[in-house]
């Protein structure tokens, strides 16, 4: 079938997806025994009454399906809602999607920067001390909690004091002109992408140089080198594209998780991003943000792959999804 | 922090014990001056030295960020902190002497029969917005606002007691009264956190149904619509990141110069993950101040270690006013919708049992928990009221920590010990259930420490940790617990504030709550005779303005409860800050340190300035 | 949260699989890295096995007159300065409330030697046997804390092959549920095929679209509360696996889609043998390399959940230990941590366990598939 019957027949099939989702995650949050009121009822000085209308306004008396209804309701006239904490979902949502994105934008740009040539060159010197060397650092890459390493880094900063101790932007960030702003958030930005690059650039490395070895085994470059191909060809304009090929379904499924891979990179650095606005909101019981975030991020999940299946159909023509 | 040191032969360990009052660390400057400029502007005049105009000072919090913008729509602390900084109260807290002073009011008299309290304003009083503030607006907010429900109810139900909502006259341009049927003393100082609002904004929502004040200067306003007559006035927001305020150029609080305060141009307060970000921040140079209750017990040895390489100071306090207590469910009564007793009827015998509550408190080693979880810096408490209070009653002796006189008491109450467990007269184990909120590192380990307490009893404890939320359903509304270990918020001026634990029909009555989820209207039927004794006290005292006579009752509410240990009491923490040496004067007092963050122990905010080059 | 990425496995003939199963431990054994790997998680599993025996103290054993103490210094020289049995002094608090100082002095009255094969508390080894023996330890009232004591004055030492039990267990145990689950769900849709494989892959479809680490703390906020340790670690264990099986689903159910088209399948079909038969003989040996190899690099996955759950305070709880929880202890003190760095030990454990646990996965995958022969 032709691409854009195909791309519409998946997304159409995604709707329904994303209605089980959305079940699933109010069930969830019905079941869970977080009392959004808590903090509230422990304060002497808040009066019954007090506690009565916060519950009128936050609508916790009605039964579970008609909350969701309701909820269901205003989501598709486009309605997020109001945070349990007073604020406007929409714009709390898109800030925060927007410095997640932020930060995975440049984590992408890194590891893929660095993971080709490093991916490359290892294949290439396959068995030699840089593509050991490399290996280990994978290894460590690929086994590294990401907590750990966030720690790890947060110790540094307070004991050289070179990088802030999380956060994204200074207190004096609103006085500064553009160019300052922006170096100031690039600062901040050095932990978090650290990590999350070097844990991600493992993976991407050895899948690089694994396909690469797979297809310089293949029966069509051993043909190019009889042949007599300059052995810099072979690899650069032969297999290397094939080698590739495959990798761009990844870049699919790295879009895919672009949003929740930073969640524990978020709390632990104080970064204002996706995972760190959801976690508080499940924490807090926070329905409408919760339902909010977990939506969006299914639906970057959902389009991830379609992304990536939709780029793998373009690249080869061989291989039917269907 | 922990290191080993070679000692000399002495085998009992020597703990410097630090004498549990506040801790005056300034001397009292006397008594705040009235300036008259030359326009007839009543203005207070700072008490600090002169200081510099400029700068910013950089502070941080830790939580989810405010809620709202309208103050008196504020009911979580973060929201009214930044609602205390906008905006004045007619009165405010001594610093050195805690008793109540004007603020916004120029004087207040209280009448001879205690009924009525009329407040003059200062002459030249404005909004941020160059409206004048006067009598109108307090009338409006107390009269109309505050009264009608706008916003959130507790400020009513602190200001007044059920029926007796003050009659709010407006007198003249500046005066205003306030008459009660009976006197209520608590009155003046819990007008401190109920702010006056600015009627020329506020009255037309109140001719609007009452959800529309709950939108109104919500999270999402544009700052530059706030009004306020505080130092300052927010001006920017970065949802779950940072917020600002700048100065207030209305403000009417002068230096000694005659110059109108603040200094600062702004606050930045940045919103952190947790507690030690925050004070991960300030080692690393990022945050000025660190106040109130951010500081713990166990980050002490650390600060003190790093002032002088830092470049800041440690303050200490002394006793805070909050209390850390074992609470044990005294219910006697059946659950009527399920029929079931609330307590199993075994345990009810032993809760209630006098000699049992103190047996567990003398078997309580305070000093030890302290040491172990604060790093020795707290205070044992024995009583409702901390060492912190104006009204702490000295007279009540430390309870001893004495395995001993516990196993005497035990014995008495008719509980036997065998082969290392404890049997109560009828033959039953006497075990019992102790939970508190998971994922407190601090709660927890005081609870595994008086599990080991107990045990050297005989008594076996079942602690098991659980959510806060439910935790609090269980206190306050299933009512179905045996053992609780929590701490609560105090006062150290106005003890009345407990009244919402300690009165029998208080909705947090937890050592025998009367009215559970599963029932409509409190069960007043089986109130002992002690409980009756600290409602008619707690009573008595708000009802006078006579401070013998409060001395005098609340004292005898104070021994009730150690009498009965009707809570068992546990520690309470030191108040400690941290404030760079080029913070200007912050000067913290332990009765100028109660507002809510980030205010905290900065009373006098308007006079802080940043010192070095501008 | 993509830490790996796992290579659909490509189409093998199932005698040639067979032939290498035997040689798998072998191989595995002759790789340097893999050999190094298989050795340490050994020693892992033992000490957690056996964690009783080889922890001085036992989980909830606590000195409270001694909370916070260092890390127990270990003398070997005497008196005289000669060398001698290793030896301890017991040790005293005390608070300088001036200088908020806590400090620890040694007591040098009484020396206390460190004995093996020590008497102390009582246990039951494996579970049934009764027994007080430790591996090493001092007398009363002197104690060994090797890597001191947290604020109950529980030796951390100890609690880390209590850790260990409840860390290390949660990924196998998490596995049996997940994977079998995983390879029926999927081996059944497969099978089945038409419409109800479409619903079928459509619901794990939905299942894994939702972010794995949101799912994770919504449904550990769902746990009820008031479970006592055993229950809350296997309910968080269930939790576990329901992220786990459907990526393992819709793989197995792919590849018996493949298989299923196999000549010698249909061959069998056309014979006669009955279908489910002819799943368990034909199908599922061939989608046991990918399923082995799946298995060895999802422990590590459910161990760092596991961790990251404790971590915000929704995995098992104090007074039970898990390396999760104890480095969370540790990194709620984090200016502690400068002095006492070990207190990260958990930390460090976590990450050598799940790099030997994806070390072994990545020479099971070249061993058991050929095609892949040569790579290293």
């Amino acid at each position: 079938m032709s691409l854009p019957v195909y791309i519409f027949k998946r997304m159409l099939q995604a709707l329904p997806l994303l209605f089980v989702i959305s079940v699933l995650a109010f069930t969830m949050l019905m079941i869970s025994p977080v009392d959004p009121l808590a903090t509230m009822k422990a304060n002497p000085s808040v009066s019954a009454a007090a506690i009565k209308a916060e519950e009128e306004r936050l609508g916790l008396n009605k039964p579970a399906p008609e909350r969701y209804a309701i909820w269901l309701a205003n989501t598709l006239q486009g309605n997020l809602g109001m945070s349990s904490t007073g604020g406007s979902i929409a714009h709390r949502l898109f800030t925060c999607a927007g410095n997640t994105l932020l930060l995975n934008v440049f984590t992408f740009t890194f590891v893929w920067l660095i993971a080709l040539p490093a991916g490359v060159y290892a294949a290439v010197h396959r068995g030699k001390f840089i593509d050991k060397l490399f290996g280990i650092i994978t290894s460590t890459g690929m086994s590294m909690p990401t907590f750990l390493m966030c720690f790890l880094l947060l110790m540094l900063a307070l004991a050289t004091g070179i990088l802030p101790i999380g956060g994204m932007t200074s207190p004096n960030f609103d006085d500064m002109d553009k160019l300052h702003q922006m170096l100031d958030i690039g600062h901040h930005l050095i932990m978090p992408v650290c990590v999350l690059t070097f844990i991600q650039l493992a993976g991407i490395q050895r899948q690089v140089r694994s396909n690469l070895l797979d297809v310089l085994r293949a029966d069509y470059v051993r043909t190019a080198r009889a042949k007599g191909v300059d052995e810099t060809r072979v690899i650069y304009k032969h297999a290397l594209r094939n080698a590739v090929n495959p990798l761009i379904t990844l870049l699919g499924f790295e879009f895919a998780s672009l949003l929740s891979g930073a969640a524990i990179t978020e709390m632990v650095l104080g970064y204002p991003g996706l995972g760190f606005l959801t976690l508080g909101a499940v924490l807090t019981k926070d329905i409408n943000l919760v339902m909010a975030s977990l939506m969006m991020g299914a639906s970057m999940l959902i389009l991830g792959n379609l992304l990536a299946d939709v780029l793998l159909k373009i690249t080869d023509p061989r291989i039917s999804i269907d | 922090m922990g290191k080993i040191v070679r000692g000399n032969s002495t085998s009992a360990p020597a703990s410097t014990a630090n004498d549990p009052k506040p801790k005056i660390l300034f001397p009292d400057p006397g008594p705040r001056k009235l300036v008259v400029d030359k326009d007839g502007n009543e203005m207070w005049q700072g008490r600090g030295e002169v200081g510099k105009f400029g700068r910013a000072l950089r502070l941080a919090e830790f939580g989810a960020g405010p809620k709202t913008f309208n103050c008196w729509d504020a009911s979580d602390a973060t929201s009214h902190g930044i609602g205390l900084i906008q905006n004045e109260s007619l009165v405010d807290y001594d610093p050195w002497s805690g008793k109540p002073i004007p603020r916004l009011a120029k004087s207040f008299e209280v009448s001879k029969d205690g009924r009525t309290i009329t407040f003059v304003l200062r002459k030249g009083l404005k909004w941020s917005d160059g409206h004048a503030l006067n009598a109108d607006d307090v009338v409006f907010t107390y009269g109309k606002l505050v009264k009608e429900g706008f916003g959130a109810s507790s400020a009513r139900d602190t200001l007044s007691v059920e029926g007796d909502y003050p009659q709010v006259n407006k007198v003249d341009d500046l005066t205003v009264t306030f008459t009660f049927k009976a006197p209520f003393a608590p009155f003046l100082y819990n007008l401190n956190s109920v702010a006056v609002a600015p009627k020329h904004i506020l009255e037309p929502l109140t001719k609007r149904p009452q959800e529309e004040f709950h939108k109104f200067w919500d999270i999402n306003t544009d700052p530059k619509t706030l009004v306020g007559s505080g130092p300052f006035i927010l001006d920017r927001y970065i949802v779950g990141q940072r917020y600002e305020l700048k100065r207030n150029p209305y403000f009417s609080i002068v230096d000694k110069e005659g110059q109108r305060l603040p200094y600062l141009d702004k606050i930045s307060v940045e919103i952190v993950p947790d507690q030690n970000t925050e004070i991960m921040k300030f080692l690393g140079g990022e945050v000025d101040l660190l106040d109130v209750k951010t500081v713990r017990g166990q980050d002490a040895s650390m600060l003190k270690h790093k002032e002088a390489q830092l470049g800041f100071k440690l303050y200490n306090l002394g006793p805070d006013d909050g209390t850390i207590f074992l609470l044990l469910n005294m219910a006697r009564r059946k659950n009527p919708k399920t029929g079931k007793y609330f307590v199993d009827p075994v345990k009810q015998e032993w809760f209630n049992n006098k000699d049992f509550r103190w047996a567990l408190s003398h078997a309580i080693n305070r000093r030890g928990v302290i040491n172990n979880v604060l790093k020795g810096v707290g205070y044992p408490l024995y009583t409702v009221e901390t060492p912190a209070s104006l009204y702490f009653d000295k007279d009540l002796k430390p309870i001893e920590y004495s395995l001993d006189k516990a196993n005497a008491l035990l014995t008495r109450a008719g509980f036997v010990k065998k082969d290392g467990v404890l049997y109560d007269a009828k033959g039953n184990v006497v075990e019992f259930s102790l939970t508190t909120n998971s994922g407190n590192g601090i709660r927890d380990a005081v609870c595994i420490m008086l599990k080991e307490d107990f045990k050297k009893l005989g008594i076996k404890v079942n602690y098991q940790p659980i959510e806060f939320n439910t935790m609090i359903n269980r206190i306050h509304q299933s009512l179905e617990f045996e053992g609780v270990m929590m701490g609560l918020t105090g006062s150290r001026f106005e003890p009345y504030g407990g009244a919402n634990i300690w009165k029998s029909n208080a909705r947090m009555h937890n050592i025998d709550c009367r009215q559970s989820i599963d029932e409509t209207e409190p069960y007043l039927k089986d109130v002992r005779p002690w409980e009756k004794e600290i409602d008619r006290s707690l009573d008595g005292a708000a009802n006078t303005y006579d401070e013998a006579q409060r001395h005098k009752l609340y004292n005898r509410f104070s021994e009730i409860i150690y009498d009965e240990q009707a809570l068992i009491f546990i520690y309470t923490n030191v108040m400690l800050t941290a404030a760079r040496n080029d913070v200007g004067n912050y000067r913290p007092t332990p009765y100028g340190s109660v507002y809510y963050t980030p205010k905290g122990s900065m009373y006098n905010l308007e006079e802080i300035y940043i010192k070095g080059a501008h | 949260m993509t830490q790996g990425v796992i290579a659909e496995p490509i189409k093998v003939d199932s005698a040639l699989v067979t032939k290498r199963k035997k040689g798998i431990l072998a191989q595995l054994w002759r790789d340097r890295v893999a050999r190094t790997a298989l050795c340490v998680l050994f020693c892992f599993y033992l000490c957690a096995a056996l964690a009783d025996f080889f922890a001085p103290y036992s989980m909830e054993f606590g000195d409270t007159n001694i909370g916070n103490a260092p890390a127990t210094l270990i003398h070997i020289y005497d008196d005289n300065g000669d060398l001698c049995a290793p030896y301890v002094l017991q040790v005293a608090q005390e608070n300088n409330l001036e200088t908020y100082q806590q400090t620890f002095t040694e007591l040098p009255d009484k020396k206390f030697p460190i004995k093996l094969f020590i008497k102390a508390e009582p246990y039951k080894l494996l579970g049934f046997i009764p027994t007080d023996i430790h591996l090493f330890g001092v007398g009363e009232p002197a104690r060994l804390f090797i890597l001191g004591a947290d604020m109950n004055g529980r030796d951390n030492f100890s609690r880390l092959f209590f850790g260990a039990q409840k860390s290390l267990t949660i990924g196998f145990l998490g596995l049996l549920i997940a994977f079998p689950i995983g390879i029926l769900y999927g081996g059944i849709s497969g099978y089945l095929g038409g419409a109800i494989d479409n619903l079928m892959m459509r619901f794990a479809e939905a299942v894994m679209s939702i972010p794995s680490f949101y799912l994770l703390i919504g449904l550990a906020a769902v746990l009820p509360t008031g479970m006592t340790g055993v229950q809350r670690f296997a309910l968080i264990t269930v939790i576990l696996s329901f992220i786990g099986w459907s990526p393992l689903a819709r793989v197995i159910r792919g590849m018996v889609l493949r298989i299923r088209e196999e000549e010698f399948v249909q061959s069998a079909r056309a014979v006669g043998l009955p279908e489910f038969q002819n799943i368990i003989k034909h199908v599922l040996p061939q989608t046991a390399s990918y399923v082995i190899v799946a298995a060895t690099l999802q422990v590590p996955t459910f161990i760092l959940s596991e961790s990251s759950l404790s971590l915000i305070g929704l995995g098992i709880q104090q007074p039970d230990a898990s390396w999760g929880n104890m480095l969370k202890a540790a990194m709620d003190q984090p200016t502690e941590l400068l002095n006492q760095p070990w207190l990260i030990a958990p930390g460090f454990l976590i990450f050598a366990t799940i790099l030997c646990f994806n070390s072994i996965g990545d020479v099971l995958r070249d061993v058991l598939d050929p095609q892949l022969q040569g790579r290293t």
